[in-house]
């Protein structure tokens, strides 16, 4: 009886290293590709824990991870649509959010990652990778800082893979007016007092000349496309200054001198004395 | 006789899109969640009750005992966060929702979600700081906890409250709780002073003033 239980054990062992062997063995996976292209320098998963561990999710190195290389495991991204028809029948297509009435919203519904990197508006006016909004995870913790690996700015907050605060606030914080000499209340509700047809965006009313005129200058923008469509409607500006406002407060934007601000602004006001002058190094265009 | 409808006149009026703005709801009273971080042990009854409530598959959950562990010996800890949906004041995902699957209750403040006008763009799972809707991949919808407003409505609690067998989980009036005059084994007279709106590592409250408070661990506090 115990002679059998040795062989057992012995067998058993076998067979484990047998597949321990086989799944630490290189793989056979083709060249990595997507959509037909061939994809340089990237690190082809043989399993699914190795992929898991790999360092690419963690910091520093997730701040160098190119979208290819995400979307070598992360395809999902790409092919995922959301239902034509709700299950109670309500159609995709005769459905409109408050937020998707401004001027630059087009197009049928989409995924949010489609929204921020595919449709035709993200492409004109942003240039977002994934590691925009993912700057960390950590599959053994649920919070940072809890042990040696994590430690410091880890990109992610409880149970969330993106610290909204760091990165959905920028473009989805409401419209600070209070910080706006002589407005007196959301831009939805004032606009008119500023617009007329010789001037279709009432924000550059102030903002061509006089105040902040130097803005969006960062990688994950595209400044000049930005200038060139904000001349046609006040929407460009006020989608992401409030248009399509998540959240209760707004972006506390780095604020950057701009030519003559010393005789408009002498005095730095009270909302903008902790705000840094530049951007993020990460963000800042050479 | 009723005027007979151009169809094509219809269809470009379809088109033309009325702009539109979004105003939080005010509810009467808004209800929230207490959770003692220090003295949950983390046995995820409630997290189980829910998913049994709601028949979720594997992978969805309502509501998450997260375990937060760290430190460096001799100085180690452990304790527990605690969240589902925080029905927050100003809810993120609501604005988000495109079919207005997502609304807030005018008499008690719940988020409610009625999933069956889902069409599973995921919108309102970004826009939550605190990972709060859950995707269901079987059936490509956004599902999320609603605190058991059917069981609310018969006046009795949610299944997470109900389960939890170290009563550390309660719910009641947030603003009633802020004072700690709100009745509750969640807390105890000490713990009052020490009734926190944010713990550590959690995204900024300010965001969306989420309906839930802590009785937060030493090392859980926000300095």
């Amino acid at each position: 009886m115990k002679r059998n239980n040795l062989l057992t054990w012995v067998l058993a062992g076998a067979v484990m290293l047998g597949l321990v062997a086989a799944s630490a063995a290189p793989g056979t996976a083709d060249e990595p590709k997507l959509r037909g292209k061939k994809i340089k320098g990237v690190y082809i998963p043989h399993n699914y824990f190795r992929a898991k561990w790999h360092k690419i999710h963690f910091k520093p190195w997730i701040d160098k991870a190119t979208n290819e290389q995400c979307l070598l495991c992360h395809k999902e991204i790409l092919t995922h649509k959301p239902r034509k028809k709700s299950p109670a029948g309500w159609k995709a297509d005769s459905v409109l959010a408050w937020y998707q009435t401004l001027d630059t919203y087009e197009g049928p519904q989409m995924t949010f990652h489609a929204r921020h990197l595919t449709s035709k508006f993200a492409k004109q006016v942003m240039n977002l990778k994934c590691t925009f909004c993912h700057q960390g995870n950590d599959p053994r913790d649920e919070a940072p800082n809890t042990h040696a690996n994590n430690q410091g700015a880890t990109g992610f907050t409880l149970r969330k893979m993106v610290d909204p605060e760091k990165t959905c606030l920028r473009c989805h914080g409401k419209f600070p007016y209070e910080y706006m000499e002589g407005l007196e209340g959301d831009w939805s509700k004032i606009r008119q007092d500023f617009e007329s047809e010789d001037t279709p965006n009432g924000c550059l009313v102030c903002h061509a000349e006089t105040y902040r005129t130097v803005r969006h200058q960062v990688t994950y923008l595209k400044p000049k496309n930005i200038e060139k469509l904000a001349k046609k409607s006040s929407d460009v500006c006020y989608g992401c200054h409030g248009g399509r406002k998540w959240y209760r407060i707004s972006y506390p934007y780095p604020r950057h001198p701009w030519p003559g601000m010393k005789d408009v602004v002498p005095e730095t006001p009270e909302w903008a004395k902790n705000r840094p002058t530049e951007s993020e190094k990460r963000y800042r265009r050479k | 006789m009723a005027k007979k409808l151009d169809k094509e006149q219809v269809r470009e009026a379809l088109k033309r899109k009325v702009r539109q703005t979004y105003e939080p709801v005010k509810p009467k009273v808004q209800l929230g969640f207490i959770h003692n971080n220090v003295d949950c042990i983390g046995c995820r009854a409630c997290e189980m009750a829910c998913k049994d409530k709601n028949g979720l598959p594997p992978g969805p959950r309502f509501r998450r005992v997260q375990y937060i562990e760290g430190g460096t010996f001799p100085k180690v800890y452990a304790y527990k966060v605690n969240m589902s949906c925080n029905h927050c004041a100003e809810p993120a995902c609501l604005p988000a929702c495109p079919t207005g699957a997502i609304w807030k209750r005018e008499d008690n403040g719940v988020v409610d979600i009625d999933s069956t006008l889902c069409i599973g763009c995921r919108k309102c799972e970004a826009a939550c700081p605190f990972g709060a809707p859950q995707y269901i991949p079987e059936l490509n919808i956004v599902s999320k906890c609603n605190m058991c407003i059917d069981e609310l409505e018969a006046g009795r609690k949610p299944y997470c409250v109900m389960a939890c067998m170290m009563r550390v989980l309660d719910i009641g009036p947030i603003d009633q709780i802020d004072k700690g005059a709100y009745k509750t084994t969640a807390y105890s007279d000490a713990d009052k002073q020490n009734i926190v709106r944010q713990v550590k590592n959690m995204a900024n409250p300010e965001l969306t003033n989420p309906s839930i408070r802590f009785v937060a661990h030493e090392q859980g506090k926000v300095k």
